[in-house]
């Protein structure tokens, strides 16, 4: 298989994923939180799993992020991978959305200076709604910060 | 209370990558091994148990049956590969003991080796993790590990040495035993300069891919006086699952550093048979990762929270160490079908036909079946 052939995630037809990849297309950041409780969770689910809620509601939160852990694979396991090797897969916590966490890809980034919660930032000028994918990369700082 | 039952026999295909013999073929060897050393003739099985997922969309329980010529009264199946497995006898039990059935087999097998997506298309099923994972390459159990190590190593100092202990003292157990995948001896050297395949996971950190199956055969305790070979109680099984779906659970969980569920089953199973983890002389831990075996010793009670790689280190987990685990070399360097060959080997080592990898004097072994979010905790054995 290759990537072509590969589904796409916009094809999954699946009720309440497409606001994310929407927000995503549109430079937004979004998660599922709970209108009763007010917290969030991930992946979509259809009652609050905290307090079994139905009122669920995309929220916009700031694009900021922070590296939880991450690995560098290097050995494709899927044809459809085969030239991406070596990539990073990082999983991403965000301040604005306690609880959930995020899988991503890092890029613009070498393996050896990512650090844990080292603070990153969506990719959304490489988002391509075909392939559905944000990608994260190191958030640049103001210029005089000290980080 | 602990079961009225004992496992009676046993059975197991030669460990290969792949089998020159089909998926349906292997479990039928098995089972028929497995009532041939049991001395039960097949017709007098009737009841079967299996997990819920891996079998009956492969070798179903009719099928079994029918090779067998057998009636069934009863059939079950739990939770899915290693926790499935593991609870097996908790399914047989609750058959056995409630005179639903009198003789019940479980079986497992995987053609995983043969098998075009091998272990990754399972997850599959998942939407969620079609939609959100697959798409960043993040399709395979070595790279959900892989992110899980790193996260473990910064928040408990795990070294590269410790976690390759767990390797190296396996590979050294398939060794001495003999007749597993693995052949060439490992030293914590060769596991340091080999590849990585998500880092800092090393091709040696990850289980073998196996053809083949495995059965074993239950019955009462009664009955299973005159059966051929010395009986092997179930003293106690446990079963516990988390409210995290399998999709979520390699990323989601609040507690994504402790194995799901493994301290709850084994409290249940260890309260069913009476006893305390010190009465354990063995364990057959699900190792499809060095990473999964540490933190199952931890969360099943066996070490504190982060010192399960010193005690692998220190060879503590060694044949002759105070707490032996994975005897037969387990899934990095024995074979992988996904625990039925846990249950055979603690079996062997509590009837004593262990040989040259025999734990002395050894009364009560555990099996832990990791089948996230579930796990399951198998304890065999008594006082005798």
């Amino acid at each position: 298989m290759t990537i072509d052939e590969m589904t796409s995630a916009a094809d999954i037809a699946i009720d309440g994923f497409q606001p994310f990849w929407d927000a995503a297309a549109s430079g937004e950041l979004r998660f599922p939180a709970c209108c009763t409780c007010e917290r969030f969770h991930w992946y979509p689910m259809v009652r609050c799993p905290y307090c079994n809620g139905s009122d669920i509601e995309w929220k916009s939160i700031k694009p900021i992020g922070s590296v939880y852990s991450w690995t560098v694979v290097q050995r494709p396991f899927d044809t459809a991978f085969k030239n991406w090797t070596p990539y990073i897969v990082g999983l991403i916590e965000f301040i604005g959305a306690p609880g959930v966490r995020l899988i991503t890809n890092l890029v613009d980034v070498e393996p050896q200076a990512i650090q844990f919660s080292m603070t990153v930032s969506p990719a959304f000028d490489l988002y391509d709604t075909a392939e559905s994918r944000l990608m994260f990369r190191p958030k640049e700082m103001p210029t005089g910060s000290n980080q | 209370m602990t079961p009225d039952i004992a496992i009676v026999g046993i059975g197991e295909t030669a460990p290969v990558r792949c089998a020159e013999r089909d998926l349906r073929s292997l479990v039928i060897d098995a089972v028929y091994e497995a009532l041939d050393d049991a001395g039960i003739p097949p017709g007098e099985v009737d009841g079967v148990v299996t997990d819920s997922i891996v079998m009956p969309t492969t070798v179903p329980h009719d099928y079994v049956m029918a090779q067998l010529g057998a009636t069934s009264r009863f059939d079950g199946a739990i939770s899915y590969g290693g926790a499935g497995i593991a609870c097996g006898p908790l399914q047989a039990a609750l058959a056995i003991d409630a005179g639903l059935a009198d003789v019940v087999v479980c079986y497992f097998g995987v053609d995983w080796g043969t098998r075009p997506s091998g272990p990754y298309g399972f997850h599959d099923l998942y939407p969620a993790k079609q939609a959100f994972e697959k798409p960043y390459g993040f399709n395979a159990q070595p790279i959900y590990f892989g992110l899980w190590t790193r996260r473990y190593m910064k928040e408990f100092g795990l070294t590269p040495e410790q976690l390759g202990s767990v390797a190296v003292q396996q590979r050294q157990h398939a060794l001495m035993r003999g007749g597993g995948q693995m052949t060439k001896p490992l030293s914590i050297d060769d596991y340091l300069s080999a590849p990585c395949v998500a880092d800092p996971l090393r091709i040696p950190d990850c289980c073998l891919i196996t053809d083949g199956a495995g059965a074993f055969v239950m019955t009462s305790r009664e009955r299973a006086r005159d059966c051929r070979k010395p009986p092997v109680p179930v003293a106690g099984v446990g079963f516990q699952s988390i409210p995290v779906s399998g999709d979520s659970v390699f990323t989601q969980d609040p507690n994504l550093l402790t194995t799901p569920a493994a301290q709850a089953a084994a409290d249940q199973a260890f309260n069913m048979a009476g006893i305390k983890r010190s009465d354990v002389d063995f364990l057959e831990l699900y190792d499809c990762f060095t990473i999964s075996v540490l933190m199952q010793l931890e969360d099943m009670g066996f070490c504190e929270k982060g010192e399960a790689g010193a005690f692998f280190e220190s060879g503590r987990a060694a044949i002759g160490g105070d707490l032996p685990v994975n005897t037969h070399g387990g899934f990095l360097s024995y074979s992988y079908r996904l625990g039925i060959e846990h249950v055979v080997e603690a079996v062997r080592q509590l009837r004593g036909e262990a040989g040259t990898n025999q734990v002395a004097n050894a009364r009560f072994g555990a099996v832990g079946g990791f089948s996230l979010p579930d796990y399951g905790v198998l304890i065999l054995g008594d006082d005798d």
